[in-house]
Protein backbone atom coordinates (compact mmCIF):
# COMPACT_ATOMS: atom_id res chain seq x y z
CA UNK A 1 0.00 0.00 0.00
CA UNK A 2 1.35 3.46 -0.79
CA UNK A 3 1.59 6.53 1.44
CA UNK A 4 -1.29 8.11 -0.51
CA UNK A 5 -3.16 5.34 0.67
CA UNK A 6 -2.56 5.68 4.37
CA UNK A 7 -3.33 9.22 4.25
CA UNK A 8 -6.38 9.10 2.37
CA UNK A 9 -7.69 6.85 4.88
CA UNK A 10 -6.90 8.96 7.94
CA UNK A 11 -8.13 12.00 6.45
CA UNK A 12 -11.21 9.63 6.08
CA UNK A 13 -11.28 8.84 10.19
CA UNK A 14 -11.04 12.22 10.98
CA UNK A 15 -13.67 13.79 8.94
CA UNK A 16 -16.43 10.95 9.47
CA UNK A 17 -16.73 8.41 12.96
CA UNK A 18 -16.10 5.30 12.24
CA UNK A 19 -18.02 3.95 14.93
CA UNK A 20 -21.17 6.27 13.44
CA UNK A 21 -21.16 5.44 9.78
CA UNK A 22 -19.80 1.16 10.65
CA UNK A 23 -17.05 1.79 8.12
CA UNK A 24 -13.80 0.18 8.96
CA UNK A 25 -10.22 2.38 9.05
CA UNK A 26 -7.63 0.84 7.60
CA UNK A 27 -5.22 2.34 9.91
CA UNK A 28 -4.93 2.79 13.68
CA UNK A 29 -5.65 0.09 16.26
CA UNK A 30 -8.22 -2.11 17.70
CA UNK A 31 -8.47 -4.30 21.12
CA UNK A 32 -9.35 -7.69 20.69
CA UNK A 33 -12.19 -8.73 22.15
CA UNK A 34 -11.21 -12.08 24.06
CA UNK A 35 -7.50 -11.04 25.33
CA UNK A 36 -7.49 -6.74 25.32
CA UNK A 37 -4.31 -7.14 23.24
CA UNK A 38 -3.83 -3.94 21.21
CA UNK A 39 -3.34 -4.52 18.27
CA UNK A 40 -2.71 -2.84 14.93
CA UNK A 41 -4.72 -2.75 11.83
CA UNK A 42 -1.84 -3.10 9.14
CA UNK A 43 -0.12 -6.23 9.35
CA UNK A 44 3.68 -6.73 9.36
CA UNK A 45 2.82 -7.42 5.38
CA UNK A 46 0.36 -4.18 4.81
CA UNK A 47 -2.65 -5.87 4.68
CA UNK A 48 -5.46 -5.14 6.91
CA UNK A 49 -6.05 -7.83 9.23
CA UNK A 50 -9.53 -8.54 11.35
CA UNK A 51 -8.24 -10.96 14.08
CA UNK A 52 -5.95 -10.53 16.94
CA UNK A 53 -3.05 -12.37 16.23
CA UNK A 54 -2.26 -13.41 20.07
CA UNK A 55 -5.33 -15.39 20.47
CA UNK A 56 -6.19 -15.34 16.94
CA UNK A 57 -10.07 -14.29 17.76
CA UNK A 58 -12.11 -11.45 16.26
CA UNK A 59 -15.00 -9.07 15.77
CA UNK A 60 -18.57 -9.75 13.93
CA UNK A 61 -18.37 -6.09 12.06
CA UNK A 62 -18.87 -6.97 8.44
CA UNK A 63 -22.32 -8.79 7.14
CA UNK A 64 -20.63 -11.19 4.61
CA UNK A 65 -24.40 -12.03 3.21
CA UNK A 66 -25.63 -8.75 2.50
CA UNK A 67 -22.27 -6.59 2.42
CA UNK A 68 -21.60 -3.36 4.33
CA UNK A 69 -21.51 -3.64 8.29
CA UNK A 70 -23.14 -5.89 10.63
CA UNK A 71 -24.97 -5.29 13.69
CA UNK A 72 -24.08 -8.01 15.72
CA UNK A 73 -20.49 -7.01 16.97
CA UNK A 74 -20.13 -10.33 18.72
CA UNK A 75 -16.96 -12.01 19.25
CA UNK A 76 -15.89 -14.11 16.28
CA UNK A 77 -14.18 -17.52 17.45
CA UNK A 78 -10.96 -19.33 15.58
CA UNK A 79 -12.48 -22.52 14.57
CA UNK A 80 -10.77 -24.15 11.60
CA UNK A 81 -8.06 -23.91 8.69
CA UNK A 82 -8.68 -23.73 5.02
CA UNK A 83 -5.81 -24.18 2.61
CA UNK A 84 -6.74 -22.90 -0.60
CA UNK A 85 -5.76 -24.30 -4.08
CA UNK A 86 -3.24 -21.20 -4.22
CA UNK A 87 -1.69 -22.68 -0.95
CA UNK A 88 -3.00 -19.81 0.57
CA UNK A 89 -4.03 -20.41 4.64
CA UNK A 90 -7.46 -18.80 5.82
CA UNK A 91 -8.87 -19.31 9.42
CA UNK A 92 -12.59 -19.92 9.56
CA UNK A 93 -13.51 -17.91 12.34
CA UNK A 94 -17.77 -18.36 13.86
CA UNK A 95 -19.86 -16.03 15.56
CA UNK A 96 -20.12 -17.18 19.01
CA UNK A 97 -23.20 -14.52 19.19
CA UNK A 98 -25.33 -15.62 15.82
CA UNK A 99 -23.22 -18.47 14.33
CA UNK A 100 -22.13 -16.92 10.95
CA UNK A 101 -18.91 -18.15 9.28
CA UNK A 102 -16.21 -15.83 7.97
CA UNK A 103 -12.87 -16.57 6.34
CA UNK A 104 -9.95 -14.40 6.95
CA UNK A 105 -5.95 -14.80 5.80
CA UNK A 106 -3.71 -16.23 7.86
CA UNK A 107 -1.12 -13.35 9.31
CA UNK A 108 2.65 -13.95 9.14
CA UNK A 109 2.91 -13.17 12.85
CA UNK A 110 -0.41 -15.35 13.90
CA UNK A 111 -0.03 -17.58 16.72
CA UNK A 112 1.60 -20.73 15.21
CA UNK A 113 0.59 -22.82 18.12
CA UNK A 114 -2.81 -22.02 18.02
CA UNK A 115 -2.86 -22.59 14.32
CA UNK A 116 -1.40 -25.98 15.17
CA UNK A 117 -3.94 -26.80 17.65
CA UNK A 118 -6.48 -26.51 15.48
CA UNK A 119 -5.21 -28.41 12.58
CA UNK A 120 -4.51 -31.45 14.45
CA UNK A 121 -7.86 -30.64 17.12
CA UNK A 122 -9.44 -33.41 14.16
CA UNK A 123 -7.37 -36.11 14.60
CA UNK A 124 -7.75 -36.19 18.38
CA UNK A 125 -11.02 -37.64 18.34
CA UNK A 126 -11.34 -39.43 15.01
CA UNK A 127 -14.84 -40.59 13.85
CA UNK A 128 -12.98 -43.55 12.73
CA UNK A 129 -10.17 -46.04 13.58
CA UNK A 130 -6.67 -44.28 11.83
CA UNK A 131 -5.30 -48.45 11.82
CA UNK A 132 -7.13 -48.63 8.20
CA UNK A 133 -5.45 -46.38 6.86
CA UNK A 134 -2.10 -48.03 7.99
CA UNK A 135 -3.18 -51.23 5.44
CA UNK A 136 -4.19 -49.05 2.19
CA UNK B 1 -31.39 -15.12 17.87
CA UNK B 2 -32.65 -17.91 19.62
CA UNK B 3 -30.52 -19.80 21.53
CA UNK B 4 -29.03 -23.69 19.98
CA UNK B 5 -28.61 -25.02 23.45
CA UNK B 6 -31.21 -26.39 25.58
CA UNK B 7 -30.66 -24.70 29.26
CA UNK B 8 -29.12 -28.44 30.28
CA UNK B 9 -26.65 -27.71 28.10
CA UNK B 10 -26.84 -30.80 25.75
CA UNK B 11 -27.67 -30.21 22.15
CA UNK B 12 -31.75 -30.22 21.20
CA UNK B 13 -32.28 -33.08 18.78
CA UNK B 14 -31.80 -32.58 14.94
CA UNK B 15 -35.32 -30.80 13.50
CA UNK B 16 -36.83 -33.41 10.72
CA UNK B 17 -35.93 -31.50 6.88
CA UNK B 18 -39.43 -31.53 5.09
CA UNK B 19 -38.10 -30.10 1.37
CA UNK B 20 -38.72 -31.41 -1.99
CA UNK B 21 -35.85 -32.95 -3.73
CA UNK B 22 -37.15 -34.58 -6.89
CA UNK B 23 -36.47 -32.42 -10.17
CA UNK B 24 -38.92 -29.40 -10.42
CA UNK B 25 -39.83 -29.48 -6.70
CA UNK B 26 -41.16 -32.98 -7.05
CA UNK B 27 -40.78 -35.48 -3.89
CA UNK B 28 -37.91 -37.65 -4.25
CA UNK B 29 -35.92 -40.05 -1.90
CA UNK B 30 -32.87 -39.25 -3.51
CA UNK B 31 -30.77 -36.00 -5.32
CA UNK B 32 -27.92 -35.94 -7.60
CA UNK B 33 -24.53 -34.69 -6.60
CA UNK B 34 -23.42 -31.52 -8.57
CA UNK B 35 -19.95 -32.60 -8.33
CA UNK B 36 -19.54 -36.39 -9.40
CA UNK B 37 -22.85 -36.82 -10.51
CA UNK B 38 -23.99 -40.28 -7.68
CA UNK B 39 -27.35 -40.55 -6.94
CA UNK B 40 -27.47 -39.97 -3.22
CA UNK B 41 -30.34 -41.37 -1.02
CA UNK B 42 -31.40 -38.97 1.71
CA UNK B 43 -31.00 -41.25 4.27
CA UNK B 44 -27.87 -41.33 5.94
CA UNK B 45 -26.61 -42.62 9.21
CA UNK B 46 -25.72 -40.25 11.70
CA UNK B 47 -27.72 -37.50 10.84
CA UNK B 48 -31.01 -35.78 9.82
CA UNK B 49 -29.75 -33.06 7.85
CA UNK B 50 -27.24 -34.85 4.80
CA UNK B 51 -26.79 -32.07 2.34
CA UNK B 52 -23.41 -33.19 0.87
CA UNK B 53 -22.08 -36.14 -1.43
CA UNK B 54 -20.66 -39.38 0.41
CA UNK B 55 -18.29 -39.84 -2.15
CA UNK B 56 -16.78 -36.53 -3.09
CA UNK B 57 -18.59 -34.23 0.02
CA UNK B 58 -19.74 -31.58 -2.59
CA UNK B 59 -22.84 -29.83 -1.95
CA UNK B 60 -25.20 -27.25 -3.05
CA UNK B 61 -26.18 -23.72 -2.14
CA UNK B 62 -29.99 -24.05 -1.35
CA UNK B 63 -30.54 -23.09 2.69
CA UNK B 64 -29.46 -19.96 4.22
CA UNK B 65 -28.96 -20.48 7.48
CA UNK B 66 -31.72 -23.11 9.17
CA UNK B 67 -31.59 -27.20 7.21
CA UNK B 68 -33.99 -26.84 4.75
CA UNK B 69 -35.44 -23.54 4.68
CA UNK B 70 -34.43 -23.26 0.65
CA UNK B 71 -33.92 -19.55 1.37
CA UNK B 72 -30.68 -19.15 -0.93
CA UNK B 73 -31.48 -18.68 -4.86
CA UNK B 74 -27.90 -18.77 -5.73
CA UNK B 75 -28.17 -22.90 -6.21
CA UNK B 76 -23.80 -22.89 -6.60
CA UNK B 77 -21.83 -25.67 -6.07
CA UNK B 78 -20.10 -25.74 -2.69
CA UNK B 79 -16.92 -27.27 -2.93
CA UNK B 80 -15.64 -28.88 0.98
CA UNK B 81 -13.28 -26.57 2.62
CA UNK B 82 -12.06 -27.45 5.63
CA UNK B 83 -12.69 -29.34 8.97
CA UNK B 84 -13.55 -28.44 12.12
CA UNK B 85 -14.60 -30.10 15.42
CA UNK B 86 -17.06 -29.43 18.03
CA UNK B 87 -16.14 -29.01 21.65
CA UNK B 88 -17.86 -33.12 21.88
CA UNK B 89 -15.71 -34.12 19.02
CA UNK B 90 -18.20 -34.32 16.31
CA UNK B 91 -16.51 -33.68 13.10
CA UNK B 92 -18.03 -30.16 10.87
CA UNK B 93 -17.32 -30.44 7.06
CA UNK B 94 -17.06 -26.45 5.85
CA UNK B 95 -18.32 -26.24 2.34
CA UNK B 96 -17.59 -22.65 0.17
CA UNK B 97 -20.11 -21.75 -2.17
CA UNK B 98 -17.77 -21.75 -5.82
CA UNK B 99 -20.71 -18.96 -6.84
CA UNK B 100 -20.82 -16.59 -4.19
CA UNK B 101 -17.70 -17.47 -1.71
CA UNK B 102 -20.91 -18.34 0.99
CA UNK B 103 -19.64 -20.38 3.83
CA UNK B 104 -21.70 -23.42 5.56
CA UNK B 105 -20.74 -25.93 8.24
CA UNK B 106 -22.41 -29.38 8.05
CA UNK B 107 -22.09 -32.26 10.00
CA UNK B 108 -20.62 -35.43 8.95
CA UNK B 109 -22.48 -38.43 7.86
CA UNK B 110 -21.62 -41.75 8.79
CA UNK B 111 -21.69 -42.85 5.04
CA UNK B 112 -19.23 -40.32 4.50
CA UNK B 113 -16.14 -41.20 2.70
CA UNK B 114 -13.29 -41.59 5.00
CA UNK B 115 -10.22 -41.19 2.57
CA UNK B 116 -12.12 -37.89 1.77
CA UNK B 117 -12.66 -36.64 5.31
CA UNK B 118 -8.92 -37.27 5.78
CA UNK B 119 -7.29 -35.66 3.57
CA UNK B 120 -9.45 -32.73 4.21
CA UNK B 121 -8.26 -32.80 7.88
CA UNK B 122 -4.93 -33.04 6.96
CA UNK B 123 -4.42 -30.98 4.63
CA UNK B 124 -2.54 -27.65 7.03
CA UNK B 125 -0.29 -30.78 8.35
CA UNK B 126 0.37 -31.75 4.42
CA UNK B 127 2.91 -28.99 3.63
CA UNK B 128 5.19 -29.68 6.99
CA UNK B 129 5.90 -25.77 7.49
CA UNK B 130 3.46 -25.48 10.30
CA UNK B 131 4.74 -28.13 12.78
CA UNK B 132 8.34 -26.23 12.52
CA UNK B 133 7.36 -22.70 12.81
CA UNK B 134 4.56 -23.66 16.17
CA UNK B 135 8.39 -25.43 17.47
CA UNK B 136 10.16 -22.90 16.39
CA UNK B 137 7.83 -20.76 18.44
CA UNK B 138 8.22 -22.08 22.04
Amino acid sequence: MSDHDLDGSRHRRTSTDPARTGAIPRAGTFECLRCGLTVTRLGPDGDVRNHCPSCLHSQHVEDHVRGGPAECRGRMSPIAIAVLRNDDWMVIHRCTRCDELTSSPVCRDDNQLILMRMAVRPLAQPPFPLEVFADL
Amino acid sequence: MPRRRTPDGGRRPQRRKSVLHGPGGEGGDAFRCVGCRLEVPLAAPGTAHRNHCPHCLTSRHVDRRVPGDRAADCGGRMAALSMTVRSNGEWLLIHQCVTCGELSANRIAGDDNALALMRLAMRPLADGKLPVRALLTL
